[in-house]
């Protein structure tokens, strides 16, 4: 059974991020008066570069975008899908903080041998917002983990479900609102794109993939978009009884960061890191402080 | 989708991913890269044919030179076709590129540019519409159907002419050969 | 223009002409032995700003023409002066056979690029400039481009036409 859920899980994870990639594409042009790209756009450009060859800059080149993915694939088997967890016993929110830094790493080792300097812009970019969101991230787990006595994810979804969201029982709603605030920032979307800004450095740390490192940086994006907001449905919103309603939650937060990113333009990352950095580590710390009070 | 276009993504994806994924890179080179904003942008909307700008040559298949060259953007060109992954279609855009338009005499701008690099189609006028460019995407969708738009194989099969009349034209080049000497002609 | 300037410039330099040329300009035309000290003089005298330096190709005169143009910044909080709205065009001939002249630079140091691109495109040799290296040419011409003995076409036919095309296209042709 496990065995099924591990191949499951990954699966599951791949078809939702690339939908919504497709679904963010044609999202974005309707927003824009365009008519948009048929839905299924990221899936024929993946079909395109994974059958384009591509240069290699080297060995670590090769093995860094497929170390990045590895991280993002493992990560998806320690977060509950609705029921299907295959790695729910080992672990918890300790190892998925870990794991979260796998893929921008990848990333890094493979872009740094390329040598192009838009790269390492993009690189030093990516840490440095990983830098500013850990911390209020970091906040929000340990209130989390203060408020259901527990590290594993699975035991706090199954006392969600019991008790109610996360988000909407009064001690932890401060760090649910400092959690909305980072959510763009992890998924890397706009107001804080400073990573991939195309119009600055020509996609940062994608700068120097075609081919099929390209398909491989676009599905690890789409696992990307999966985990980011998976990770929230499951914390905040009480993960789900079954993949239907598990799935529409994910939808809803997604479309909803999604008129985030229409609306706004991009930061320059040291005003990113200066919001980061106030705002929702604010909230985050004096929500920490209200679960300490109440347990109390 | 309909039935023969199911028929064709089951025989040949890799050729229909080609079609409809063509991911451009736009060469600012003259007054051409005016009608490329609103091509791309919600008044034609080039992303519903699968037509999207990306930011750098390795990313790309498509190659749209939209204006005159001049000696100085001719390695600028070459060296950014050469960078793009194969298959790749080069369209060049407006009367320039083709005859050397209204710079036909002029000292520092070359005249035909199909001399230096393959070009797969031409899009004729001074300047062509938002509308050519479509109109040049879906004749360019017939040509990779017939496999006609072979431009990177000729590429191929003539580099040492091709490499030819670029030295001539610039001088000598400071970047090696792309393919080594043993192919054909 | 300020009448004591003008009383300044042709008291000061021989053979100095001043004559309005349209509204706001002023065009003064000097020997090219004293155009550094007319530059000067008009520097210390408001005129701040090097807009630009030309060159034009008299051929059946056998002359190149070297036109400065001088502008006036405008100072903050001010409004505009009569100054500050004239241009004054500054002309200078020199001879056309083996053409040298003084740099500019020693008075106004924004005469590099345009001096540098003059020594490119008409071949006028200035003296005391730091690099005359080309600027924006990529190829070598054997007559400077921009004279008018530059015969385009007889280049371009000799140039550009005889590269062969490639492949198909030139086994039809």
């Amino acid at each position: 059974m496990q065995m099924i859920e591990m191949i499951l899980s990954p699966l599951l994870a791949l078809i939702i991020g690339i939908f919504f990639l497709g679904l963010s594409r044609k999202i974005m042009a309707r927003i824009q008066w365009r008519y948009g790209p048929p839905i299924t756009q990221p899936v024929i450009d993946v079909i395109r570069l994974f059958s384009q060859k591509s240069v290699s800059h080297g060995k670590l080149f090769n093995l860094g975008i497929i170390f990045s993915l590895a991280g993002s694939l493992v990560l998806v088997l320690f977060l509950p899908l609705a029921q299907i967890c295959p790695l729910s016993g080992s672990g918890g929110m300790l190892v998925i903080l870990y794991m979260m830094l796998l893929a921008p790493l990848g990333i890094a080792l493979s872009g740094g041998e390329s040598a192009n300097p838009n790269t390492s812009i993009g690189i030093s970019r990516k840490f440095i917002l990983a830098l500013g969101y850990e911390v209020p991230l970091l906040l929000i787990l340990l209130a989390l983990m203060t408020h259901y006595k527990t590290i594993s994810i699975v035991h706090i979804v199954s006392i969600q479900q019991n008790t109610g969201w996360a988000f909407v029982s009064l001690p932890l709603l401060l760090s649910g609102i400092a959690y909305v605030l980072i959510l763009p920032a992890i998924l890397g979307i706009r107001p804080f794109e400073v990573v991939q800004a195309s119009q600055e450095i020509s996609s940062g740390p994608m700068a120097e993939y075609g081919g099929p490192f390209l398909a491989l940086a676009t599905i690890q994006h789409a696992l990307s978009l999966f985990i980011g907001i998976a990770l929230f449905v499951n914390l905040f919103l009480g993960g789900a009884g079954n993949l239907l309603i598990f799935f529409l939650k994910m939808l809803v937060v997604f479309v909803l960061v999604l008129f985030v990113n229409a609306a706004l333009p991009r930061l320059r990352i040291e005003q990113a890191v200066k919001y980061l950095w106030r705002w929702p580590t604010l909230l985050a710390f004096i929500g920490m402080i209200i679960v300490l009070i109440v347990r109390r | 989708m309909d039935r023969n276009q199911l028929i064709k993504w089951l025989k040949a994806p890799a050729k229909m991913g080609h079609k409809y994924s063509l991911h451009a890179v736009y060469f600012c080179t003259g007054c051409g890269i005016i009608e490329v904003p609103p091509s791309i942008t919600a008044r034609w909307d080039a992303e519903r044919f699968g037509v999207l700008p990306v930011a750098t040559p390795r990313q790309a298949n498509l190659f749209l030179i939209t204006g005159y060259v001049s000696v100085k953007t001719l390695r600028a060109i070459i060296r950014t076709y050469e960078q793009m992954p194969e298959p790749k279609y080069s369209v060049g855009f407006g009367s320039c590129p083709i005859n050397g338009g209204m710079y036909w005499d002029s000292y520092n701008t070359i005249k035909h540019l199909d001399k230096y690099i393959p070009i797969d189609g031409w899009i004729a006028g001074c300047m062509p519409r938002p509308e050519a460019i479509f109109v040049a995407v879906t004749h360019l969708w017939t040509l990779i159907d017939k496999d006609m738009a072979d431009g990177y194989k000729r590429y191929r099969d003539h580099y040492q002419a091709y490499r030819a009349n670029q030295e001539h034209a610039l001088g000598k080049l400071e970047w090696p050969p792309l393919f080594s000497n043993e192919t054909k002609s | 223009m300020k009448d004591p300037l003008k009383d300044k410039l042709t008291s000061a330099f021989d053979g100095i002409q001043i004559q309005p040329a349209d509204r706001n300009q002023i065009s003064i035309t000097a020997n090219k032995e004293s155009i550094l000290s007319v530059l000067s003089l008009l520097k210390s005298n408001g005129y701040n700003h090097l807009a630009l330096i030309s060159c034009v190709d008299w051929i059946e005169e056998k002359r190149f023409e070297l036109v400065y143009i001088l502008s006036a910044y405008m100072e903050k909080d001010k409004h505009f002066t009569d100054m500050e709205k004239t241009n004054i065009i500054l002309k200078t001939s020199i001879y056309r056979e083996k053409p040298q002249f003084i740099s500019a630079i020693p008075i106004f140091e924004n005469a590099e690029p345009y001096e540098r691109e003059i020594h490119e495109l008409y071949g006028i040799h200035f003296e005391g400039h730091p690099r005359l290296t080309p600027l924006f040419l990529e190829r070598e011409y054997k007559t400077p481009p921009f004279r008018k003995d530059f015969d385009t076409r007889k280049y371009v036919s000799d140039v550009f036409d005889p590269i062969p095309f490639v492949g198909k296209k030139a086994d039809k042709r």
